[in-house]
């Protein structure tokens, strides 16, 4: 890597299932022509609501084959109890950085406590959270603060910083928690900047939601919108910090 | 031609520059967009303010005519003077829409005021445009519901379901006095609802002008990006926004 400030896509979707068609190879294409570094891989939505191992395999597998490239996210749906602990304890150890809970697609409420026990696990190995917002009622930028006012050894990303109709909420309740951050996709670059002027660049991670939106577009928005002084940060220097605590990438 | 069918006189834009347009024109003539039709602001948050925003509309599309279509709205809490209200931004200030927005005025789509001023607009030829995408009172299915019994209105789901209803605006937009405004889906929702929904129906709109910021450039890249056939484009653009909006 040269000099300038490292960037890493907080989220990507690997996998083709319904509205996602983006291969291991056509995600790195887009990377090179974004310039950015490395991508986090999160399995499509019937990985996430079913089928879990199969997602995850996935992940790891394509991370595996572009190990300077990809880095794994894994998800177990909560409701699979024991049986998600074990996923998740397998797919860390194999390799996984970091969870992806999408409460709307998997059928819980955010803040429910079926799904403590996995972030409990995420706490004990010291890996990220990333918790889609913005769903009415099931994901919420105030149900992540309450997930980690109750977890505070736990790093939630806020996924798309609640958009859209929580867009008020999102930067008091990232506010609250310093283990709170808010992600960028499909929160538009010119809304985020704004929300990054009042939680303060150390919070901001930046991502795409490639396939749903163009990956090169949306990282060259998102240059022109966020304030140069704070870019190393939100391009990849927060997220680096978080994954970092499980041990070098 | 391309025409934005979603757009607001912002409560910032009043307070900046009053009630001259220029500027709010200067981003529209920056984008390559030539129409707009104008909603307000102030008269979606407080009922009291309804009736004066509206007549801020009207003066501010006065200094445009050529370019805004003005876009009022009323409120069915208000009972009769709401829909007296509704009355005469139809038949005095010559709407080309009236909008409403369920959640932050507070009403339900099953209110009997409501309906009368969805009557109302169907008598008139006038389009009925919703914030849509959210709950209680904003969902797709809901305003489809309203769509059901009056077939001679046009509804418009001003926001095709935002990033997480839009599966249900799709489903919605069979109703065939339903139309589809792209304004808030992701590219890749955009690109499935181009495909699937009646492409006579469907009209692209940015929310432009709630706020200072250019959302303009950012909406409208977006739909060219996306994966959608040229000729459908160009009536989503333009074609279906005449249409809707009784453009000549």
């Amino acid at each position: 890597m040269n000099s300038r400030a490292e960037m890493i896509d907080a989220y990507c979707v690997l996998g083709v299932d319904r509205e996602y068609d983006l291969t291991a190879g056509t995600l790195v294409e887009a990377m090179d022509e974004a310039e950015v570094d490395r991508a986090i891989v999160a399995p499509v939505d019937r990985s996430l609501a079913v089928m879990n191992r199969e997602g995850n395999d996935l992940m790891l597998s394509a991370a595996r084959e572009h190990p300077r490239r990809l880095i794994p996210a894994c998800s177990v749906n909560p409701w699979y109890g024991a049986a998600a602990e074990s996923e998740l304890r397998r797919a860390i150890g194999e390799g996984a950085r970091m969870l992806v809970l999408h409460p709307w697609v998997q059928g819980y409420l955010a803040s429910d406590e079926l799904a403590f026990p996995v972030l409990e696990i995420a706490g004990l190995e010291r890996v990220p959270v990333y918790m889609h917002t913005g769903q009415p009622g099931s994901s919420t930028p105030w149900q992540a603060a309450d997930l980690a006012t109750r977890f505070p050894g736990v790093d939630f990303i806020m996924g798309h910083s609640g958009a859209t109709d929580f867009w008020n909420d999102a930067v008091e309740a990232a506010g609250t928690r310093e283990n709170v951050y808010l992600e960028s996709s499909l929160a538009r670059p010119f809304q985020f900047a704004g929300y990054l002027e009042k939680v303060g660049a150390a919070k901001g991670i930046a991502g795409s939601y490639a396939p749903l939106n163009d990956l090169v577009f949306e990282w060259t928005q998102l240059r022109e919108c966020v304030p140069a002084a704070m870019w190393s940060q939100v391009a990849g220097g927060n997220l680096a910090a978080l994954l970092g605590k499980r041990g070098a990438l | 031609m391309i025409v934005d069918c979603h757009t607001h006189w912002g409560m910032a834009w009043t307070a900046r520059d009053g009630e001259n347009p220029a500027r709010w024109l200067e981003t529209l003539d920056g984008r390559g967009v030539d129409k707009a039709a104008l909603m307000g602001h102030a008269n979606l948050v407080r009922v009291d303010w309804c009736q004066a925003d509206n007549d801020r509309v009207a003066r501010v599309v006065e200094k445009a005519p050529e370019r805004l279509l003005p876009v009022y709205t009323a409120w069915p809490q208000a009972g009769a003077q709401g829909l007296g209200e509704a009355r005469r931004v139809i038949e005095k200030l010559g709407a080309r829409g009236l909008k409403f927005h369920p959640w932050l005025q507070g009403f339900s789509t099953a209110d009997p005021c409501f309906r009368e001023m969805c009557a109302a607009a169907g008598e008139a030829g006038v389009p009925v445009i919703f914030h849509d995408g959210t709950p209680c009172y904003s969902l797709p299915e809901q305003i489809a519901g309203a769509a059901r019994r009056f077939p001679a209105t046009k509804f418009v789901l001003g926001h095709a379901g935002l990033l997480w209803s839009w599966r249900s605006a799709l489903e919605a937009a069979r109703l065939p006095n339903v139309w589809l405004c792209l304004c808030g889906p992701h590219m890749r929702a955009m690109e499935i609802l181009c495909r699937r929904a009646d492409p006579g129906r469907i009209v692209w709109g940015s929310d432009f002008g709630f706020g200072l910021a250019d959302t303009i450039g950012y909406r409208l890249s977006v739909f060219k990006e996306a994966n959608v056939e040229g000729a459908l484009r160009g009536r989503i653009l333009g074609e279906n926004a005449r249409r809707l909006l009784g453009i000549q």
